[in-house]
């Protein structure tokens, strides 16, 4: 066999202040599937921006082998003239031209000065049918779901002859359905000698796909393991350098009621007043529409993870928006907060009401990127440092936000470093410490985990304990089913927008939550 | 990197060091005290201005009306005053509350309607344009009848020497006490203060700051009350952005407004205030402009908005918003005046004053971009 395909020696990036990756080694196999395996911040998308170009030859030390050969890429174009087409999570496509335009974009059939629009229908058809999209070109690629545009990716990717494909968290927005069909391709591809590098924190899609791993931490190359003698444990340890025994943290049976018997609140939870009581909410996106939450009751009560579960578009994050005031115009039905009627206001009147929401999109809804850590951690809770005179008192903020920056364990140099330039765990952290500092009663959590590795998930977990024990009352959705299951009390499936199912933790199954959120709740 | 970071932080101080030497050596007059003192009063009418639009900015909007908006307010002010016999002080206080509402309704439309500021604003200028010319009838109107009244005092009266050095002393002194209690506050939270000698040291540079400040316009004739109006102003706003929730609202917003409204901000009231102080910012200019020309005519304020614009862009404002100081916009305001200014002195033609000033615009945000890149 001739030299590998993809080599890497000795790989050394610096940032200032920081060594993203020191001595990375690893080696690439003709036809492989290849995972890279990491916490946040291990070095993962680092590395995929050297191997495609995007960090420069020259700004990076150690060498990278194409067929053997040392190459020096000095921007995106050189790499994928080398073959190696990195897809990234944020898709390079642009939303009002077609799905021909979007494959082949910067490099359109022509004749002459003028574009061959039927070479590009024709050859764009040939494309999509060896992908079983069904799809016309000319559709506008904003219609179209997000399995759909990450396959258009890869069908453009294999259009530029690329063999080495790099994907970057394909499935971290995908439905099970999609995520299944992404990887039937992606075997197809290997098939026909493809080769991939694959990441993800889905460890399962990991072992289900990879002929090899390698595991990445603190900007180091562990090692690599051959999927067939590995195990998902061992993975994990080789990430977070430890032993993870117990993933989700909450037991049945110790969370709600030996909890808040421990003092936060004197009463049992089911005694108690629920601390949120909905009762037959309509929700409509706006005036005029129809409705598309519909019906729904459920109470929480003091100490309580109620976890909502659902498919893509079922209505979760439309749910906790409307409960914080920020989404659509309510139809019909009742909200109480603490006993107290709680109208359709504003986020603003939420929190001031102990109701808080961080969001699933954190670079998007949660944080202030280009201000630093402690701008964002008090911007929710200023009245508090309020003094006579409109006056902000700057040394108390900045002792809670030190507070908070500590106790959430926020990986940082300090609190004045830029929110931006954090990884997406540490980032969730300061969402949730944005959260919390403003004292709520009811903290809605979507998807707190998203996108987030195995070491801070379990801070997250812990800290929801924390929260409950205190008394306080959780919301939590999640699209991963164990995590919902593993940390929620009861669960919640919603289906189109309406109560699917609802579970007590004793009745949890995979399959009766799952047939719940597909809206067959006695099936299972 | 370090370099690079000192050089940025230095460049606005060199540029401006570059401007004066170069105009100094052309045209030795620009040193003179009597040129610096009308240098600062248009940098305090031109900084005023840019103050309000750093505001606006740093939400991530824009105001295009201010120019038209000078002029307006001032002419009402003027008919008010001259034309009706109003005493100037309810003539200034009349045209001041039109302009608050003007920009409250600007404000109003952009955050409940969902139109952009560019186009609101852009409708502004040519509406305020309009009315500002019915309302003087398209003439002259002086802004002093047969004698000297508050209107026209605002750009010929000059603090006599010894109030001067009187307000020295007591911006001095308040100066010393806020550090000291802002020096105190720290260590009593347990937060890591400046040693005392550095805190001194400080101080030190501040007060001689201001007594050299005081002590160069009394080489003239005294403090102007237009260069008072811009430091009361500056210190305002200085204190409304990094004291106060408003202000870091105005950060907030301009650095990601979804993540904004998400985080309980109100940030329709908060767009709303931004433009409301923007008008009284334009107020303000607007009567030391007109007060400084003598009479309102029609071209009193025009292209200020640009000029505005270009100072707070020069001094590192952000145009999509969430980044900026107010000593940026400081030094940006007078590097533009010390460019128009230096350039009046040698005589060069309208012609080429436009074509400079748009080459400085163009070559600041250049700097800025290459500099800012990490």
């Amino acid at each position: 066999m001739s030299a590998p395909l993809l080599e890497v020696h000795g790989l050394t990036k610096r940032f200032p202040g920081v060594t993203a990756l020191s001595d990375v080694n690893f080696t690439l196999a003709r036809g492989e599937i290849h995972a890279l395996c990491g916490e946040n911040g291990a070095g993962k998308s680092t590395l995929i921006k050297l191997l495609g170009g995007i960090y420069p030859h020259g700004s990076y030390e150690g060498e990278l082998r194409v067929d053997g050969r040392p190459v020096s890429f000095q921007g995106i174009r050189d790499a994928e003239h080398a073959g190696v087409a990195v897809i990234t999570q944020e898709f390079a496509l642009v939303d009002e031209l077609s799905v021909a335009e979007n494959i082949f974009l910067g490099r359109a059939p022509c004749r002459g000065f003028c574009v061959d629009w039927l070479e590009m229908q024709k050859r764009a058809v040939a494309l999509l049918k060896d992908f079983g999209l069904a799809l016309p070109p000319e559709t506008p690629v904003r219609e179209l779901g997000i399995g759909q545009k990450q396959l258009l990716e890869i069908v453009r990717a294999m259009d530029k002859r690329s063999r080495v494909l790099v994907l970057d968290e394909p499935t971290a927005a995908l439905t099970e359905q999609e995520v299944e069909v992404l990887l039937t391709h992606l075997r197809r591809l290997r098939g026909q000698g493809t080769t991939c590098i694959y990441i993800s924190h889905k460890l399962d899609e990991v072992f289900a796909i990879a002929d090899r791993i390698t595991v990445l931490r603190d900007g180091a190359s562990i090692t690599t393991l051959e999927t067939a003698h590995a195990t998902v444990p061992a993975v994990i340890k080789h990430m977070v350098g430890r032993e993870i025994t117990d993933l989700f943290p909450r037991k049945a049976g110790s969370s709600a009621a030996s909890s808040a018997a421990e003092g936060a609140t004197s009463l049992r939870p089911d005694e108690a007043q629920p601390m949120l009581s909905v009762r037959h909410l309509s929700v409509a996106p706006a005036r005029g529409k129809p409705a598309f939450l519909r019906d729904l009751s459920f109470d929480l009560r003091a100490g309580e993870v109620l976890g909502f579960g659902g498919l893509m578009g079922a209505g979760r994050t439309e749910l906790l928006m409307h409960l914080f005031g920020a989404w659509g115009h309510r139809l019909g039905g009742e909200v109480r907060l603490c006993g107290q009627p709680h109208a359709h206001s504003s986020p603003g009147e939420s929190i001031r009401r102990g109701l808080v929401l961080a969001s699933e999109d954190r670079r998007r809804y949660g944080l202030i990127l280009a201000q630093e850590i402690g701008f964002n951690l008090s911007l929710s809770s200023l009245r508090e440092f309020t003094r006579a005179g409109g006056r902000l008192d700057l040394p108390a903020e900045q002792v809670r936000n030190q507070h908070f920056f500590g106790a959430l364990r926020v990986k940082a140099p300090s609190q004045h470093t830029r929110a931006g330039t954090l990884s997406g765990g540490n980032q969730q952290k300061v969402v949730l410490g944005k959260a919390l500092m403003t004292g709520p009663r009811v903290v809605l959590l979507d998807e707190p985990t998203r996108g987030i590795d195995v070491g801070a998930k379990l801070e997250v977990y812990e800290l929801i304990n924390r929260l409950t024990a205190e008394g306080r009352a959780v919301v939590l959705v999640s699209s991963e089913l164990p995590e919902l299951m593993g940390m929620s009390d009861r669960v919640i499936m919603l289906h189109e927008g309406a109560v699917g199912g609802e579970f007590a933790r004793t009745e949890f199954t995979q399959e009766k939550l799952l047939a719940a959120a597909m809206g067959h709740a006695h099936a299972a | 990197m370090n370099a690079r970071i000192l050089l940025k932080n230095l460049s606005m101080p060199l540029a401006l060091a570059a401007i004066w030497i170069f105009f100094a050596l052309k045209e030795p007059a620009f040193l003179a005290p009597r040129n610096l003192s009308q240098l600062m009063v248009d940098f305090s009418i031109i900084g005023t201005l840019a103050l309000g639009m750093f505001l606006i900015l740093l939400t991530g909007q824009i105001d295009l009306s201010v120019g038209s908006g000078v002029g307006l307010i001032g002419g009402i002010a003027a008919v008010l005053t001259v034309q009706h016999g109003w005493p100037a002080a309810a003539g200034l206080g009349a045209a001041f509350l039109v302009a608050l509402l003007l920009w409250a309704l600007m404000g109003t439309l952009i955050v409940k309607e969902r139109m952009p500021s560019f186009i609101i604003t852009l409708a502004g200028l040519l509406i305020f344009k309009g009315l500002f010319w019915r309302v003087i009838h398209s003439s002259t109107v002086s802004v002093k009848g047969v004698e000297e009244n508050l209107y026209s005092m605002i750009s010929t009266y000059y603090l006599p020497a010894g109030m001067g050095v009187g307000l020295a002393v007591a911006v001095v002194v308040l100066m010393a006490v806020v550090q000291w209690r802002a020096r105190a506050a720290r260590i009593t939270h347990g937060l890591s203060a400046l040693s005392a000698q550095r805190a001194a040291l400080k101080f030190a540079l501040m007060g001689a700051a201001v007594f050299g400040v005081v002590a160069g316009f009394n080489q003239s004739h005294g403090l102007p009350m237009t260069f008072l109006i811009l430091a009361v102003t500056a210190a305002a706003v200085y204190f409304l952005t990094q004291h106060t929730p408003f202000g870091r609202y105005l950060y907030a917003i301009g650095g990601n407004e979804e993540a904004a409204v998400l985080s309980g901000i109100n940030v329709n009231r908060v767009l709303i205030g931004a433009y409301g102080l923007m008008g009284a910012a334009t107020a303000v200019t607007g009567f030391m402009q007109t007060s400084y020309q003598g009479s309102s005519s029609t071209t009193v304020g025009d292209l200020m908005e640009l000029d505005a614009i270009a100072a707070c862009v020069i001094g590192g404002t952000a145009l999509k918003g969430g980044r900026g100081t107010v000593w940026g916009v400081l030094f940006g305001a007078l590097i533009m005046t010390s460019l128009l200014n230096g350039m009046n002195l040698m005589g060069v033609t309208p012609e080429m004053k436009y074509i400079a000033r748009g080459t400085v615009l163009a070559l600041a945000v250049w700097l800025d971009v290459r500099l800012g890149r990490t």
